[in-house]
């Protein structure tokens, strides 16, 4: 340990993204997919609100290096099947299976998220996808750094970026 | 011509071929870097690889390096296409041997322009299966 | 979703604007785009005065309203080094007699007419920054209409899907540096940039001459009438050995016959270039490479 890193410590904050930049690169994501025509309308959704949805896919990534965090996606069940259809060329949404969702589900937070750890100080590695059908749950050394309610053909998407909560000073 | 697409993501996969098939390239898959070695040893030797970053067993970057320490694959065409976007990463990927990088979310087009960039002169094909 | 009305309804006629599309811009527009297609091409249709059917039947045979379809269909797809084979053209054929003929001054300048959001400009200045020797000065002069435009020229700052097209993966980890979800051109290249506020068809005062202009599928959103009297007046903005690019559907063979005696056309590898008349001759393509073959 040397000196300039103890008299860095005062300003040990974890830097946050932008929540213009995270709408940014969602939106870039949609786009690639379904085309410049499909639009991410903005949510009104007031703080701490878990996400309005019971029956929803989840998934995660986590960033681990210079910039710690995790960027997760929530996305109403029949959007994530329309997303999926759209990404694995299948005609008819209902004929996606669960595996197919939760891998469709995992690129899209792949792609977020890899976004994210570009736009944050480095080196950090970015994990694989983790994917659950159903709400994401989190452990509380996480916090809520950053959040993105849309809505995607009248379905609720949400884009959560999580630090970890800052030790007592 | 014969693409590899590497993507641990079936979804991922799907999408580039659709759109490398449409350029007239033939298409194999693999789910990582160690899947897709195992195809080329095994005599399936692409034009072109498009390759992610992250994947379970063997990474892009592993496998980049290991087909550059191959001479018999030196004519093999290396393209990133990733959701890796640090400035560094893409300098790191380059040095080991990727000709070409593509950060993901991306376009149709972008994929085309950059194969064009590698002189990969896409032959379109057009619905009646004729090449314009 | 398609709006499958009066317009585009036969297979056909979208698949071959399709394939038009892709072959020209490597744009992709799959089925159940149509009703884009449609919304875009339906003023050129009627401009003309005809169906939609028969305008595209038309692009079979009309060069200008090809470029027009492609341009309407690519609105805010400007990609760096569009085309590739004039900048091929440059880097091969123009600046090795420029750099002979510019030896005492070491000092070239180059115009970018209708620069738009800059890519054009700013390939230029990467082609430059890697092909003049040391001790050499350029500078760009980047004009447009639009003065939104120009602000994003001066900025110099591009998204990620910009820098995903067209650009070769060994110059964007050269000249452009993350800043938040876009890159930033290097000041290097930027100070080279001079922005100005410019409509074609007024005056052209203050520009100086330039080596090289490129006028790249610009001239087709005029009149025969303002076309021939801005090609007359790009007469006097060229150095007499310099060289003028037009789009590849562009030509002079159609303007007055002044203007076809004062503008020789060159033919470099696959792109004509325009010179004025009493210019040296030269410039052949040396053997063709692709324009960036990167890394290994």
């Amino acid at each position: 340990m040397n000196l300039l890193a103890f008299s860095d410590a005062s300003s040990f904050e974890t830097e946050t993204p932008d929540i213009d930049d995270v709408r940014g690169v969602t939106e870039d994501v949609w786009a690639s997919l379904l085309g410049e025509e499909e639009i991410l309308l903005p949510r009104a959704v007031p703080p701490g609100t878990p996400f309005d949805k019971d029956d929803v896919w989840s998934s995660a990534v986590t960033i681990s290096g210079a910039w710690q965090g995790a960027v997760t996606l929530e996305v109403d069940a029949d959007a994530a099947r329309q997303l999926t259809s759209q990404m694995l060329g299948i005609p008819n949404p209902e004929d996606a299976e669960e595996s197919d969702v939760a891998d469709a589900v995992g690129e899209l937070v792949n792609m977020i998220g890899g976004n994210v750890k570009g736009m944050m100080p480095g080196p950090s590695t970015l994990s694989l996808p983790a994917v659950a059908a159903g709400r994401a749950a989190f452990s509380n050394d996480m916090h809520e750094a950053c959040r993105l309610d849309v809505s995607w053909r009248g379905a609720p998407v949400r884009v959560c970026v999580h630090v970890p909560v800052a030790s007592d000073d | 011509m014969r693409a590899l697409i590497i993507d641990d993501s079936r979804a991922m996969r799907s999408i580039l071929r659709k759109i490398v098939t449409q350029l007239g390239f033939e298409t194999d898959e693999a789910g990582d870097g160690q899947e897709a070695l195992d195809k080329m040893r095994a005599g399936l030797v692409p034009d072109l690889c498009l390759v992610d970053w992250n994947m379970p067993v063997m990474d892009g970057y592993t496998f980049i390096t290991s087909v550059r320490d191959n001479p018999e694959w030196r004519d093999v065409t290396l393209m990133m296409v990733t959701t890796e976007s640090e400035q560094r990463q893409i300098v790191r990927a380059l040095a080991a041997g990727a000709h070409e990088y593509v950060i993901k979310p991306f376009t149709p087009e972008a994929i085309v322009q950059k194969l064009e960039l590698l002189g990969l002169k896409a032959k379109f094909v057009t619905p009646d299966g004729a090449i314009a | 979703m398609a709006a499958d009305g009066a317009g585009m309804t036969t297979p056909t006629a979208f698949a071959s604007v399709s394939a038009l599309v892709r072959r020209e811009t490597s744009m992709i527009y799959d089925e159940g785009k149509e009703y884009l297609v449609e919304a875009r091409l339906a003023p050129l249709a009627a401009a003309k005065g005809l169906r939609l059917e028969e305008y595209v039947a038309r692009l079979a045979f009309d060069a200008v309203e090809r470029q027009k379809v492609i341009d309407a269909l690519t609105i805010n797809e400007t990609s760096f080094f569009r085309d590739h084979t004039p900048y091929q053209a440059f880097t091969d054929a123009m600046l090795p007699p420029l750099l002979d003929a510019r030896a005492h001054t070491r000092r070239l300048r180059i115009w970018s007419a209708a620069c738009s959001s800059g890519q054009e400009a700013y390939s230029i200045a990467m082609l430059l920054d890697q092909h003049l020797p040391a001790g050499w000065d350029y500078e760009i002069v980047a004009t447009d209409i639009s003065t939104q435009m120009l602000e994003r020229v001066r900025n110099g700052r591009f998204s990620q899907v910009e820098v995903n097209r067209g650009l070769p993966a060994t110059s964007l980890v050269r000249y452009f540096t993350r800043e938040g979800r876009e890159w930033e051109i290097s000041e290097r290249l930027r100070s080279h940039i001079t922005v100005r506020h410019l409509n074609l068809a007024a005056p052209y005062v203050g520009l100086g001459t330039f080596d090289v202009i490129w006028l790249r599928n610009v001239l087709i959103y005029f009149d025969a009438e303002t076309k021939a009297d801005i090609m007359r007046r790009m007469l006097p903005m060229l150095a007499l050995d310099g060289f003028l690019l037009l789009g590849s559907s562009e030509t002079t063979l159609d303007m007055p016959a002044d203007l076809a005696t004062a503008w020789r056309r060159e033919t470099i590898g696959r792109v004509q270039a325009h010179r004025r008349a009493g210019a040296p001759t030269g410039g052949t393509l040396p053997t063709s490479t692709p324009l960036a073959r990167t890394g290994a």
